[in-house]
Formats: structure tokens, C-alpha cells, sequence
């Protein structure tokens, strides 16, 4: 090969390499790392503090507005149908490492300043989702403001919080339902469920006599919004209103059925039946410890092992149930369900 | 070079400059071959790190997806609110990483008409570019049907933006998220081209381009993205393809889904029921 092209060669190569030095100087290490791009970009886009907390965030320092929460119409787990405490007071924001709270939209930063915004203008804020608009599903309850608020603020009437829990005067007949208008309105349901909701043999109805009221409703809605899944209460459920519901099961709360008595023999019956965890809610004897949880009193063999079955199945849910049923194994299912099948009305 | 400095001279100086250049750069080149020239994947495989160094999270054990049940949705659009409190996008009526369509068939018309939150009627109806809601209209006419439909970047499996991006500013990550890297983005917009959805935008103050990341700083840390945190109806879903048992896995094994735009090929990731072909 002639020199001047050995040299001229040598000289493409120099420069080759300098293009190569120049590329390993200017571009990030971590390029191509795991694709074409900066692979360290990925872990730094990460990195940012989230501002929305979730809801267990403001139920460690506000337990009490909390449980009106969680026992209001905005907190419906069952269905997804959440309106969480963020939506309405905005986000809690985050801490950066300096401690400091990360947040511009909403003001002066919580708890260090102690101020998280309280929607003043409640009718701004509740017709976002409840006014009545074209395109709004059906299933979102809406209401035409001017003629239901009158030009009132919602939070007048409405505890933001438990929507359906009223203020003032409206506060005494909305409370629970009418349990005198609820026994007018359970003609139909005593062919299963007897008379006063106490089952017997022969009624294909599970016991609703003495059940926690709260339960009661809920089971209700559930099987009007087919979240708990059953042919013959979707058809009994679907024609019920809210009122209807929480009239009911003011009804059916108010029925007796009382246990036999408890104690420390009891327990232990419970525990050789592998019903101890159960007992620490729905207690040794099927009454339950809470007003949380519901009653197993006066419910059959038959429809406990069923009712546990759906919630392994995934016919009923609920964050507990679903869980500790999913943990059971037929045998099992079937020693509790004898052992609470034992605790008849009295 | 002065005047006396021969031809001989300069000869010598150049033979003594390529030499010396040549065997300095025969040197360092297997040292930068070795590092540069080998392709990445490579080197990633020779002993790199196998996911990037997001702490408790392994990107090989997820693959994230999007799903929106158009039948749930209100049109509260508190989800964008809450995306742009969390992304803290521009509060005007012109930036969203995500937004809400609205459609309604009027009796008689062939089309369906299309409002967003960004709609001026809408603003006026909110009173300010910072809040959203829809207004009441269409109270004259009949209308057929209507439905909202929430919007948002679609975290394609082979999406455009990323091809067209000359400097690799925004790529697929592994657990399924197409990302923007600021530091190298230049601006150029091509993406916001390339996007059948109209999901990017510009931001004029960073001068770099913006989009939906699916929340990449909260998913990474177990949470929702904030749009999904937020939805009071649970018409957002999303989880991770890799868990059955997940939100999006769940809905996608229950649901007959569409994508926006499948034509396009490239691939959406967000799913949709309760729309129809005039969604697009
Ligand atoms: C670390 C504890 C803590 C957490 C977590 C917390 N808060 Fe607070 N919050 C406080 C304290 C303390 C106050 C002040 C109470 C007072 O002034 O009487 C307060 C006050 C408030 C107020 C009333 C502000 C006012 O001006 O009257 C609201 C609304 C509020 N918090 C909402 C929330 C929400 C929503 C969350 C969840 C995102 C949350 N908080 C999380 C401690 C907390
Ligand atoms: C639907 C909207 C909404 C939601 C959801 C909501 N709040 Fe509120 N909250 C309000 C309004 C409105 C007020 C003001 C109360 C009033 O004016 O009667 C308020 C007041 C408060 C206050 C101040 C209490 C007082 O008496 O001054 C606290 C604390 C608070 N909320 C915490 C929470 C927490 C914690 C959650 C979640 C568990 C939550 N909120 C969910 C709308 C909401
Ligand atoms: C972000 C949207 C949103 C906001 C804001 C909101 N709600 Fe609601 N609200 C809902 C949803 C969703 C439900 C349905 C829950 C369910 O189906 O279980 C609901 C349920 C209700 C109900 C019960 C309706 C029924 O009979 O089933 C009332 C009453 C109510 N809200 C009033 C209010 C009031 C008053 C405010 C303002 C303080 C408000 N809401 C703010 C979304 C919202
Ligand atoms: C003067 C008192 C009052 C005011 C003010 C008021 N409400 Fe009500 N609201 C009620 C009562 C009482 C009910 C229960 C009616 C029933 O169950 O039939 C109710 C029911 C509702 C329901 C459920 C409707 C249904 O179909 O089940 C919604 C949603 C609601 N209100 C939203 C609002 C909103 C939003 C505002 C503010 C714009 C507001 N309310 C203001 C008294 C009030
Ligand atoms: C045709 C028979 C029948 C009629 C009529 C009927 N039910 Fe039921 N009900 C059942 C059956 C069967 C179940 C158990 C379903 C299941 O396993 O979920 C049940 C379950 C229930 C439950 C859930 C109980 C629990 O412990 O979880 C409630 C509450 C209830 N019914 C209320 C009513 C009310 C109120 C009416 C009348 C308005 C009514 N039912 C009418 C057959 C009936
Ligand atoms: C942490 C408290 C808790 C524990 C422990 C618990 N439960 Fe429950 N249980 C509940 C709650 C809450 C419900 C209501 C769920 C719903 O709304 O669907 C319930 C519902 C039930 C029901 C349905 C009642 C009906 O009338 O349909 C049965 C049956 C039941 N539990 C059995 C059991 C058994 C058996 C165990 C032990 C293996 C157990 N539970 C442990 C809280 C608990």
C-alpha cells in the first residue's frame, strides 16, 4: 500500500477514536444502559415525592373524622365508589428530606403550619360531582341545586362527611330510619324470613332479627348494586329506595333474638372448634364485640357455610371476610359454620 | 512558523505529530472500545445493573397498565385536578397530562359533539383556569346519549414519540412506562408530532417536552397514580399485568376492551369499555 494512503488511513482511524473519546466524555454513562436512552433517568424520574397520601395518612392524626367517613355513603369499598378525604381538602402533600412539606396549591403546608384547606364553598365543591348534567351516569345520585339547595350551602344541611347524616332539625328523622315505617314496609319479606326476621325451619331466609343495623342496610345495597350477588335479593333489593333500606333495618335491628348464655366455657367451646380468631369479632356466642361487625346469632348451619363460601368465591366481598374465608379449607369452613350454627335466637 | 523554517522542517513536524497522535490513540483505543463501542445491552449483561436503582422495586416484576371504565365516569374531573396538583403541571386551560372528553349525541345529528374541561363554556362555567368542571348544556336539545371519557397518555407498547425522538430523551422503560428524560430532551417536539393521541405537550417555561407518566414516582413506591387515587367512582383502574389478581388484570379479564386508534399500530396500554367507534 502506498505510504500517503497508509497515512491517510491512519490519520480516518485518529480521528475515529477521537469521535469515540468525545462520545465517552459527553454521554452519560449509564446511556444505553438498558435501551437507547439515559438509563439513570429512570431512577431519577422515580425519585419524586408523591403529594397525594391516601386516606390512612389523615386516619392516623384525624381518627374521628375518619370513622364518620368510613361510615358514610362516600365510602362504599364494596362498589370502588370512594370519595376520598384528599378529593375535598386536597393534597396532603409530602415531606422532602429537610423535613419541610412539599406543597404550593394548597397554601400554608400540614401539619406545620398547621392548615389543610376546609372547603368554605361547599356548593362549588359537592356539585362537581351531584349536579345534574347531561352525560352524568345514572347511578351518580344528582340533584338539580337551585331547586334542592334552595341557593343554601350543601354543608347547611349535609355532614360533608357521612353525606346522608343530617344537621339540625333534619338530624332526628333522618338518623337510622323509622322503624315503625320500616314494619310496614317488610310484608314481603316474611314468607323467608318470618315475621319479625327470626328464621326457622322451612324459611330459605337467613335471620335478620337483632342484626347490627348498619349491616343490615349495607347488605341491602349491596344486593340492590349487585355487589353482593344473589338472583332472588337483587329482584327483593331493586325495587328498596334509601329510605326504604335504612327504614328496614331499623326494623329488623329493633326485632329480639338474644343469645343463650356466654362465658368462659363458651370460649373454649370455640376455641376446639377453630372459631377462636372469629370470637375476637363476632364473639363466642355469635354476638358480635362491635358495633362494626354483624351477628351470626340465629343464622343455620347451612347459610353460614354458604356465606363463607361466598366470600372465598368471590359472590360477597369484603376486605376481612374475603381474606380470613380465603384461609379457610372446607373442613374447616365446615367445623365453624356447625359451631356457629349452635347459637339459636332465644 | 517563521520564514527561515525549511520544507524539510515542516515534513519532520508533521511525521513527528502523526505518530505521536497514532500510537497515543492505538493505546486508549481498547480501552474505549471496550467500554463504548460494546452495545448496551451487552455490557448490561456483562455484569451492569440488571433494573435501575429505584429503591425496593424491581422493574423485571411488573408490567403496568392502564384501564378506564367510560360507564363509571361522572365528569367530576377531580382527576385532573389531582394531576396537576401531583405533576405540578401549568395551571392554565391549555396543559393537561390528562383530561375528560365529553360526547353527546344530539336527536338528528350524524356526529357526536365534543367538549373537554378545557372547553371556554366549561371555564366560564368553573370560573377560573385552575378548576374544572362541565357545565349544563345541552338543556335545549334532545340528546340521544352521552358519556365521558377520561384521556391520557396511552403507554404504547411500540410508541411512536419514542422513535421519531432524535437524542433518546424519552423511552419504554421494562415495567411498561414511556418516560420523558428532561436533561435530554431539546425541545424539538417531534414527539408531539408523532402522537396519534395528543398526549404530549410543550412546556414553554422548561422548554422540554411533558406528558402523562402514569404517576412512574408513585407506582414505583406501591401507590396509585393520582388520577386513580382520586376517581371517586373507581372508573380509573390500574395495576400490574404480572399480578392476576390485580385491579387491571381483573378488569381486563372481565371486560371486552377497546384501544383508542389500534390503526395507528402503535399498541395503546390503556384500555376501554363503554365507548364507542366515535371515540377516537
Ligand atoms: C401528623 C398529623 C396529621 C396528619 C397526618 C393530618 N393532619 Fe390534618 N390536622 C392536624 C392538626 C394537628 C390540625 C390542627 C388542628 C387544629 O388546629 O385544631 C389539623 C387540621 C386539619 C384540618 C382543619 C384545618 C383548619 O384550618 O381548621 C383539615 C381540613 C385537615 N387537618 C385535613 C387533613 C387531611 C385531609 C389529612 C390527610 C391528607 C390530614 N389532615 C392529615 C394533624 C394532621
Ligand atoms: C366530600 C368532601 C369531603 C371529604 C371526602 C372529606 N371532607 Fe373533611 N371536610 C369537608 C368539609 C366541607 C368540611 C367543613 C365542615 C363543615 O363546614 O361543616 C370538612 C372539615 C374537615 C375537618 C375540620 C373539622 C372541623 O370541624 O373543622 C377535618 C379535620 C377534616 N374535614 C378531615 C377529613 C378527613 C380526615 C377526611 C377523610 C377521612 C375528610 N375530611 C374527607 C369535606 C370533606
Ligand atoms: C368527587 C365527587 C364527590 C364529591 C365532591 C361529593 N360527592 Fe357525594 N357522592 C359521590 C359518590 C361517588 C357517591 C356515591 C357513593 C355510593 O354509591 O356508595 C356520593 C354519595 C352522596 C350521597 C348519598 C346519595 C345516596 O342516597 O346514595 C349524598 C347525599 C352526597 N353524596 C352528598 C354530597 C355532598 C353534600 C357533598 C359536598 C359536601 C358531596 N356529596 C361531595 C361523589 C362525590
Ligand atoms: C335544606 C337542606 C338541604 C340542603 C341545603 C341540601 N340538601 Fe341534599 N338532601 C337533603 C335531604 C333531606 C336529602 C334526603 C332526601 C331523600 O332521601 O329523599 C338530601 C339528599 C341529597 C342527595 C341524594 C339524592 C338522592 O337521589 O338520593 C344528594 C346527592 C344531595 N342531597 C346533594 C346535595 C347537594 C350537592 C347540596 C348542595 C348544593 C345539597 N344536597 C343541599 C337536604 C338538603
Ligand atoms: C324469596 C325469598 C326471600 C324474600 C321474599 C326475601 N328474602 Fe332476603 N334473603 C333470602 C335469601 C335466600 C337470602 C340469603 C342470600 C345470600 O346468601 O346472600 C337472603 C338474605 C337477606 C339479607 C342478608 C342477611 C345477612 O345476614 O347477610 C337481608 C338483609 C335480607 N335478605 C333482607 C330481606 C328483606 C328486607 C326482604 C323484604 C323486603 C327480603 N329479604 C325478602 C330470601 C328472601
Ligand atoms: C376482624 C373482624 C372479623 C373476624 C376476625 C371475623 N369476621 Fe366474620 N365478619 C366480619 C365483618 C365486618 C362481616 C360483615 C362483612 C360484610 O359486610 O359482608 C363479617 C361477616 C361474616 C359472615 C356473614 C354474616 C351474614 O349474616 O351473612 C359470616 C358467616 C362470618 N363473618 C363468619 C366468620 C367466621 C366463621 C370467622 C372466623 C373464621 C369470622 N367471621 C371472623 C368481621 C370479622
Amino acid at each position: 500500500m502506498p505510504r500517503h494512503i497508509r497515512r491517510l488511513l491512519l490519520v480516518l482511524i485518529g480521528l475515529g477514536l477521537v469521535a469515540v473519546a468525545v462520545r465517552n466524555l459527553v454521554v452519560d454513562r449509564s446511556f444505553y444502559e438498558y435501551g437507547h436512552y439515559r438509563g439513570n433517568a429512570v431512577a431519577e424520574i422515580a425519585r419524586d415525592k408523591p403529594k397525594f397520601q391516601g386516606t390512612a395518612y389523615c386516619q392516623s392524626c384525624h381518627a374521628a373524622e375518619y370513622d364518620t367517613w368510613a361510615h358514610g355513603l362516600h365510602y362504599s369499598p364494596d362498589t370502588a365508589r370512594i370519595v376520598k378525604c384528599e378529593v375535598c381538602h386536597g393534597p396532603g402533600g409530602g415531606r422532602d428530606p429537610g423535613q419541610n412539606y412539599l406543597h404550593a396549591a394548597t397554601g400554608p403546608v400540614h401539619p406545620g403550619n398547621l392548615k389543610l384547606a376546609v372547603p368554605a364553598d361547599t356548593t362549588a365543591l359537592c356539585t362537581v360531582c351531584h349536579e345534574q348534567i347531561v352525560g352524568r351516569p345514572a347511578e351518580q345520585r344528582q340533584i338539580v341545586s337551585g331547586e334542592h339547595a334552595g341557593g343554601q350551602q350543601c354543608s347547611l344541611c349535609h355532614d360533608a362527611h357521612a353525606p346522608l347524616r343530617f344537621k339540625g332539625a333534619l338530624a332526628a328523622a333522618a338518623a337510622g330510619g323509622n322503624p315503625a315505617a320500616g314494619q310496614r314496609k317488610t310484608a314481603a319479606c316474611a314468607p323467608c324470613h318470618g315475621p319479625t326476621g327470626v328464621s326457622a325451619a322451612g324459611l330459605i331466609g337467613p335471620t335478620l332479627a337483632g342484626q347490627n343495623r348498619a349491616y343490615l342496610a349495607a347488605a341491602l345495597a349491596a344486593y340492590r348494586s349487585g355487589a353482593r350477588k344473589n338472583p332472588i335479593m337483587l329482584g327483593v333489593a331493586s325495587v328498596l329506595s334509601n329510605s326504604d333500606i335504612e327504614d328496614i333495618a331499623a326494623f329488623f335491628a329493633s326485632q329480639k333474638c338474644a343469645a343463650g348464655p356466654g362465658g368462659a366455657a363458651q370460649l373454649a367451646a370455640a376455641r376446639a372448634a377453630g372459631a377462636a380468631m372469629c370470637a375476637s369479632c363476632h364473639g363466642a356466642n355469635g354476638v358480635p364485640t362491635g358495633a362494626a361487625w354483624p351477628s351470626l346469632l340465629g343464622q343455620s348451619t347451612d347459610y353460614l357455610q354458604g356465606a363463607l363460601r361466598s366470600y372465598a368465591g368471590g359472590d360477597r366481598s369484603h376486605v376481612v371476610m374475603s381474606a380470613i374465608a380465603k384461609s379457610l379449607d372446607d373442613a374447616g369452613t365446615a367445623k365453624v359454620a356447625a359451631y356457629y350454627g349452635g347459637a339459636a335466637c332465644k | 512558523m517563521d520564514d527561515e523554517t525549511s520544507a524539510d522542517e515542516v515534513q519532520a513536524g508533521r511525521r513527528a505529530f502523526l505518530t505521536c497522535f497514532g500510537s497515543a490513540l492505538a493505546g486508549g483505543a481498547v480501552a474505549a472500545t471496550a467500554t463504548a463501542l460494546l452495545p448496551g445491552p451487552a455490557r448490561a449483561a456483562a455484569g451492569g445493573a440488571p433494573s435501575p436503582a429505584i429503591p425496593d422495586y424491581d422493574w423485571k416484576q411488573h408490567q403496568w397498565a392502564f384501564g378506564v371504565d367510560a360507564r363509571k365516569c361522572i365528569g367530576c374531573l377531580r382527576c385532573v385536578e389531582a394531576c396537576k396538583a401531583e405533576n405540578e403541571v401549568a395551571l392554565d386551560a391549555h396543559h393537561f397530562r390528562t383530561w375528560v372528553e365529553r360526547y353527546v349525541y344530539v336527536e338528528g345529528e350524524d356526529a357526536p359533539r365534543i367538549d373537554s374541561q378545557a372547553d371556554p363554556v366549561n371555564i366560564a362555567a368553573s370560573g377560573s383556569e385552575q378548576h374544572y368542571r362541565f357545565a349544563n348544556r345541552y338543556q335545549d336539545q334532545k340528546v340521544e346519549r352521552a358519556f365521558f371519557v377520561p384521556k391520557l397518555c396511552n403507554h404504547c407498547t411500540h410508541p411512536a414519540c419514542v422513535q421519531v425522538c432524535p437524542t433518546g430523551a424519552t423511552f419504554k422503560t421494562d415495567d411498561g412506562v414511556v418516560l420523558i428524560d428532561h436533561t435530554y430532551c431539546i425541545g424539538c417536539q417531534y414527539c408531539v408530532q408523532a402522537c396519534p393521541y395528543g398526549a404530549r405537550f410543550f412546556n414553554v417555561e422548561k422548554k422540554v417536552t411533558e406528558k402523562c407518566t402514569w404517576c412512574y414516582h408513585r407506582i414505583t413506591k406501591g401507590l396509585l397514580p393520582a388520577c386513580v387515587e382520586v376517581c371517586p367512582t373507581g372508573a380509573r383502574i390500574f395495576g400490574d399485568r404480572r399480578d392476576k389478581q390485580s385491579p387491571i388484570s381483573r378488569f381486563l379479564a372481565e371486560n371486552r376492551v377497546d384501544v383508542l386508534k389500534p390503526e395507528t399500530g402503535n399498541a395503546p396500554n390503556v384500555f376501554y369499555v363503554g365507548i364507542d367507534k366515535d371515540v377516537r
